[in-house]
């Protein structure tokens, strides 16, 4: 099985920039697979990106803007993804900041989809 | 105000960061033995109490089904309901080895409160005193007091 | 250990009733429990079998209110009796400051009485304590049956207290003794932590 959601985040973590990627449980902040560079903090990023997470979409939610598709945070030392998938997964993805991020997107819809 | 209460002082602003880190709802520090050195949200002591012998139990009877084992330890547990998590922790300090209980609901996770329990023991390990320094109690005719508060808790 | 907090002027002593299967050591705690008015005690937890044996442990925190200044808190512990459950015995005993034993009074328990007593005092040299420094009462239950069934206070003295311990008549369905014998053990754990440190 980890195999399997492995292949999914080589997908991701193939595109130029992306430094790790990671399936997360959403309720529970934690990791389900991982593929990351060495200095990448996996358990800190996966916590803090679930909770995030909860957060946008209870935000979206009073906006009666349903559900978050995509997340992405932009710092000066780098980017965050994070995008849904069934089964309560979140597929995330760390990365430079000038990593491309539609192609990035683009991957992780495709690895979402899997997921399920 | 607060929520947060030390029976040992140096441990609240550790506690105080984690619970607004982690987003916890009740925590309690305390000794293997469910003695409380510190707490966060709850309102009656008696309660705290309960909760300490009942977390501490389920350390230590886990800790005794790892010896059975050969295991080190199940220095991490956590018990994950449909509206909160128990989480229970165990760590060395200078002040000797300490559990933690967190209970979260739904505006946390597991994940997080596992994230920022490591640092609340860095930050316990650190303000931990190396021993305590001896200081007089009670007072020689303690036992008159003694027995009118046990009097007064048995109606007589 | 007891716990003391002196900012807060706060203590928080362990006693661990203890003693043999079916001696009467939860039934001291219920009585407690319902003659205690509800703002002084929590919720009195009984980890039990379905034929409310006890399994692990039951718990009564109670707020004694203050002494010398300090606000006092005891937690009352019983340990299951049966032989088979040593090892919960083992964890509920950790960190006890004071211990009550409660023995049996039918004739036909002395053997129980007595290994209960070598248990206690080996699981306490287990946890490097010596027993004899332990804070201890010892309890007479069930004196209230016919006295051809049980032994006397005297007789059982003789035969299970070998420290001298204070030693109380019982009957805890009833309440006789619980109050005298839980006095007697806050007293001792009190006066142990007030000699352990410096005046």
């Amino acid at each position: 099985m980890t195999t399997q959601f492995q292949r999914l985040l080589d997908g991701v973590t193939q595109v130029r920039g992306v430094q790790g990627a990671m399936l997360v449980a959403a309720e529970d902040g934690l990791v389900v697979a991982e593929s990351l560079m060495e200095g990448v903090r996996g358990n800190a990023v996966a916590a803090l990106a679930a909770s995030l997470y909860k957060r946008f979409r209870q935000a979206m939610e009073a906006a009666a803007a349903g559900t978050p598709h995509f997340l992405h945070l932009q710092g000066e030392g780098g980017t965050l993804i994070t995008v849904p998938a069934p089964d309560a997964i979140l597929v995330v993805a760390v990365g430079v900041p000038d990593m491309n991020v539609g192609l990035v997107r683009l991957e992780m819809l495709r690895a979402a989809e899997m997921v399920g | 105000m607060t929520q947060a209460r030390a029976v040992e002082p140096w441990t609240l602003e550790p506690l105080e960061r984690f619970v607004a880190e982690s987003g916890a709802r009740l925590t309690l520090l305390m000794t293997p033995a469910g003695q409380v050195l510190a707490q966060y949200g709850f309102t009656r002591a008696v309660d705290v109490m309960s909760a300490a012998a009942l977390g501490a139990a389920i350390v230590a009877s886990t800790g005794e089904i790892a010896r059975m084992l050969q295991e080190r330890e199940f220095a991490l547990l956590n018990h994950q309901g449909v509206q909160h998590g128990i989480f229970l922790g165990a760590f060395e300090t200078p002040r000797g080895r300490l559990l933690a209980l967190v209970v979260y609901g739904p505006d946390s996770s597991v994940g997080l409160v596992q994230l920022f329990f490591e640092e609340l023991v860095r930050g316990l390990v650190a303000a931990a005193p190396v021993e305590e320094q001896p200081q007089a109690v009670l007072a020689a005719n303690f036992e008159e007091e003694l027995n009118r508060s046990l009097a007064s808790l048995f109606g007589q | 250990m007891s716990l003391v907090n002196f900012t807060t002027r706060e203590i928080t002593c362990k006693i661990v009733y203890y003693g043999p299967g079916r001696s009467g050591k939860t039934t001291n705690l219920q009585y407690i429990y319902e003659r205690v008015p509800g703002d002084r005690r929590g919720r009195m937890v009984s980890l039990a079998t379905q034929t409310d044996r006890t399994l692990f442990f039951d718990f009564l925190p109670l707020e004694l209110g203050s002494i010398s200044g300090f606000t006092t808190r005891f937690q009352l512990y019983t340990v299951p009796g049966q032989v088979y459950y040593n090892a919960t015995r083992k964890l509920v005993l950790q960190g006890a400051d004071g211990v009550v034993f409660v023995a049996d009074s039918q004739a036909r328990q002395l053997d129980e009485n007595i290994e209960s007593l070598q248990n206690l005092q080996e699981n306490l040299l287990e946890q490097g304590v010596d027993a004899r420094g332990v804070p201890l009462v010892i309890q007479y239950n069930k004196q209230d049956l016919p006295s051809d069934l049980i032994l006397s206070t005297s007789e059982l003295n003789e035969a299970l207290n070998f420290w001298g311990a204070p030693n109380f008549s019982a009957a805890a369905l009833e309440g006789t003794g619980v109050f005298e014998t839980l006095k007697a053990a806050s007293e001792l754990v009190l006066r142990k932590l007030s000699e352990e440190t410096p005046t």
